[in-house]
């Protein structure tokens, strides 16, 4: 093989996640780093059905459904506990955007607050699909939603949820994406090593169903999210130092807009494509100037 | 509430034991499944020889030479020649250039680098003796094939060459400097090794007959080549040179410029030979071709290195008329224009009614050549007076096979060989013997609108070297390094061949690509997204509809 992503396989058959599931895949590519030393929390999300209906389970590892507002206190608790018994077992949180951006919001400000030994990651499908496409503070302007429909799309701009994370000064936060994998490994083990604080990922996982698209073009519709600087790839160290990743090609934003259906309200507003554009832009901006600040020495690679 | 302190105090919770795969067969959702699926890559559709190009870049990718070699040879046994002189077909279709904008994979030169790697390798012969005994004539590319192929199945061959030493254009019509003859040389000796019986300074028609050979062998293959002059219109045409004998002489080491300013008439690639041999003779050289650099039959490259040897280009001239007067030729030229095209597809040239006169000091042909065919009987000419040969060399007479530029007119090595081979399966065929030639199933090729180049490596495409020339006739060009070879050959998508490279088992969303040194599909729980056939780079897989495949 030529990738350098490990083999070993912690994600059962048969989940029930849909055709070209990201947050199936993202799970799957998480575990194979993470290894089998390690507890999930998961709270209310797509994950909660994908996981399988009891008696079954879909991982190698031991997992905790919880209310949907309590991943990161859960973890925080199951972590307290393996320490208590002596074992250094990774404790992941594992929360869909409802229950990162909304629900779950509280207690991952007060878990990261108090610098956790956990790992919490979000997988990021922008609205919650699972209940049926309903809006959330994740889905970014412009998008068709059941609750923002074709005649109101979404009007608010995507929350800055690594901007809220690097604002407690963790010691470790990335953004990733599946379309990315050795970049995505790279950064899990990061986090998985960072150990004795609270490490977050925040990682963009498709969903075709809820973005109105064809489930073969999974991987590339992440990876132009990425290519045209809607979803760049970056890390974070102790909420200062930032380091791009991966580095955008200039691809049009339309390119990763065109390829789903729930943007298509917004390619047809020239006035809001533009507003979009232009806070691509200024994120993109944003970021590129923290990079810099945190790497002086290294002129930007493009 | 009940002041819970002890573990056992604590309610029971439904705790899940059994993996979904217990219970969930998911690949009942799917109506098409994705199926690892050999496909022929543009490549290999585009080499005459059909070489299979991405399994033996794979094999050489693990290390595997001898493997790499052993397919190779499967439809070429000279990979050290069209390593070298081949026009490269093969990179004209390559996906990278077409579907993703990069240079073609430089296919040749790894194939050269094979072939230079492998060159301690004897021939081996691979079947059973026959004792049939096989008669070719002509050692050029196409008799050496055949020779090999009939060789390595077993059966007694000899080889006749109406000159010194076989090897035909390879050795008496491309240019030292394109093909050392150390290399023929080493092709020859090597088939003579494995028991070809070659012999030299015989010819058909003057030394044996056509009927002589069919009564003392059970069958004859007949490439004797396209070796005779084309005859132009041009008035005064006797003070041209030819082209070919010329090369021939240079090869020799016997070639001489016959004056400082020459002229090469024909813009094919004996045209591009003729006056890079002059240039390296110390003559300034002009080409005079009657349409232009877009409609020249020569290969690029060699148009580009002619470019770089100074020889100067003169397009739509066509020469009407050679006087010779006192010690210098003038030659007549019509200017021409393109106009509509022709049955060779290319715009046919037409007088402008301007014409202008240059002059020179000896003036070269390289018009093409034909083949000279007086040695066969009557019985075996089509109403043009033609040889009539099929696809695989058959001729009118079963005993006999014909194939090669005597066939197709003046074409390139890779062709001749393709044509050799051909015509020694017709004749294993026919000979009862038809074991060694495994039968490949027919494939559709990848088109580029289906690779993947996402994940090649972007570096810049590796050739072969431009080296310091010693002397005028060494070799222009040096094999890549190891590292070079690997290099570029990691450059290859693998069209329609998996390569293992694990990109479908990567992306699996539902862990249902097993990865055993290569991915298996587990049909029992893929759900039919596709991502695997999307993102395969060579589109090595295909999506099946279920109603097709399932038995329900």
């Amino acid at each position: 093989m030529r990738w350098v992503v490990p083999e070993a396989e912690h994600m059962s058959e048969g989940t029930l996640g849909c055709q070209g599931c990201g947050g199936a895949l993202s799970m799957r590519l998480v575990l194979k780093e993470v290894g089998r030393d390690a507890v999930g929390v998961i709270p209310a999300c797509c994950w909660s059905i994908i996981d399988g209906p009891w008696p079954t389970h879909a991982l190698d590892i031991p997992v905790l459904h919880t209310a949907f507002e309590t991943a990161a206190v859960v973890a925080t608790g199951v972590k307290a506990a393996k320490t208590i018994q002596g074992k250094d077992t990774t404790v992941i949180a594992w929360a869909g955007d409802g229950g990162t951006f909304d629900i779950g919001l509280q207690a991952l400000s007060g878990a990261a607050e108090r610098n956790e030994d956990i790992l919490f990651v979000c997988y990021d499908n922008e609205a919650y699909m699972n209940t049926g496409i309903q809006r959330s503070s994740s889905t970014p302007t412009g998008t068709w939603t059941t609750t923002t429909p074709d005649q109101r799309p979404e009007a608010r701009p995507k929350k800055d949820i690594m901007g809220i994370i690097a604002a407690h000064r963790i010691p470790y936060a990335a953004t990733a994406t599946a379309a990315y994998p050795e970049d995505l490994e790279r950064k899990v083990k990061t986090a998985v090593e960072t150990k004795g604080g609270m490490r977050f990922l925040h990682l963009l996982s498709v969903c075709p169903p809820g973005w109105k698209m064809e489930a073969h073009q999974a991987i590339e519709v992440m990876r132009r999210a990425v290519r045209s600087k809607v979803f760049p790839l970056y890390e974070v160290r102790n909420g200062r130092e930032y380091t791009i990743t991966h580095w955008p090609d200039e691809l049009p934003v339309e390119e990763y807009f065109s390829m789903q259906g729930r943007f298509k309200t917004l390619l047809s507003d020239p006035e809001m494509l533009e507003v979009v554009r232009g806070n691509v832009e200024e994120r993109w901006q944003i970021l590129l100037g923290r990079h810099q600040r945190s790497h002086p020495e290294m002129a930007p690679t493009n | 509430m009940n002041g819970l302190g002890h573990v056992d105090d604590y309610p029971e919770i439904p705790v899940s034991l059994a993996p979904t795969s217990a219970l969930l067969k998911t690949g009942a959702w799917r109506s098409v499944r994705p199926v690892v699926a050999k496909r022929t890559a543009p490549c290999t559709a585009g080499c005459p020889a059909a070489i299979d190009i991405p399994a033996y870049f794979d094999e050489i990718r693990r290390g595997e030479l001898e493997s790499a070699l052993d397919r190779f040879l499967r439809r070429n046994p000279f990979p050290r020649i069209t390593g070298r002189v081949c026009p490269h077909f093969c990179e004209q279709g390559c996906s990278l250039a077409v579907a993703a904008d990069e240079e073609p994979v430089s296919i040749r030169s790894i194939e050269r680098w094979l072939g230079d790697e492998t060159a301690d390798r004897p021939h081996v012969v691979e079947a059973e003796p026959t004792s049939k005994r096989i008669a070719i004539v002509g050692g050029g590319p196409a008799g050496m094939a055949a020779s090999f192929y009939l060789r390595r199945s077993g059966h007694e061959v000899t080889l006749f060459e109406r000159r010194d030493h076989a090897g035909g254009v390879m050795r008496y019509g491309i240019p030292e400097y394109r093909l050392p003859q150390e290399i023929v040389d080493h092709e020859v000796d090597r088939l003579a090794e494995m028991g070809v019986e070659i012999r030299t300074g015989v010819s058909l028609g003057d030394d044996f007959s056509l009927e002589d050979l069919e009564a003392d062998y059970a069958a004859v293959f007949v490439a004797t080549g396209a070796g005779k002059q084309r005859r132009s219109d041009i008035k005064g045409e006797s003070l041209l040179e030819p082209g070919l004998p010329f090369l021939e002489a240079a090869k020799r080491g016997e070639g001489t410029a016959l004056g400082d300013r020459c002229a090469v008439i024909g813009a094919g690639n004996t045209a591009m030979d003729v006056a890079r041999t002059l240039r390296r003779l110390g003559a300034h050289v002009t080409v005079i071709y009657r349409r232009t650099k877009d409609e020249m039959t020569a290969i690029e490259e060699e148009y580009e290195r002619a470019l770089a040897d100074r020889v100067k280009f003169e397009w739509l001239m066509s020469p009407r008329e050679v006087k010779k007067a006192r010690n210098e030729l003038r030659l007549i030229l019509d200017h021409m224009r393109l106009g509509e095209p022709d049955e060779s597809g290319r715009p046919h040239p037409e007088p402008t009614g301007v014409s202008s006169e240059l002059r020179f000091d000896s003036i070269f042909a390289a018009v093409g050549e034909i083949a000279e065919i007086g040695t066969f009987p009557e019985r075996m000419r089509d109403d043009q007076g033609w040889v009539d040969v099929g696809a695989d060399g058959s001729t009118r007479d079963p005993k006999v096979f014909a194939g090669g530029d005597l066939a197709t007119g003046p074409a390139t090595v890779v062709q001749a060989i393709a044509a050799g081979r051909a015509a020694a399966q017709a004749i294993d065929d026919q000979l009862g013997f038809s074991h060694l030639w495994p039968e490949e199933e027919p494939v559709d090729t990848v088109k580029p609108a289906e690779v993947n180049p996402t994940y090649m490596p972007h570096h810049d495409r590796a050739d072969d070297h431009e080296v310091e020339v010693v002397t005028q006739f060494a070799e222009e060009t040096a094999t890549l390094s190891d590292a070079e070879a690997a290099e570029e050959t990691d450059r290859c998508l693998s069209c329609g061949y998996c390569n293992n490279c694990g990109t479908c088992f990567v992306f699996c969303p539902d862990a249902a690509i097993i990865w055993e040194d290569g991915p298996r599909i587990d049909h029992e729980f893929c759900k039919g997204c596709g991502i695997c056939v999307v993102e395969c780079p060579g589109h090595a897989m295909v999506l099946v509809n279920e109603r097709e495949v399932s038995n329900v």
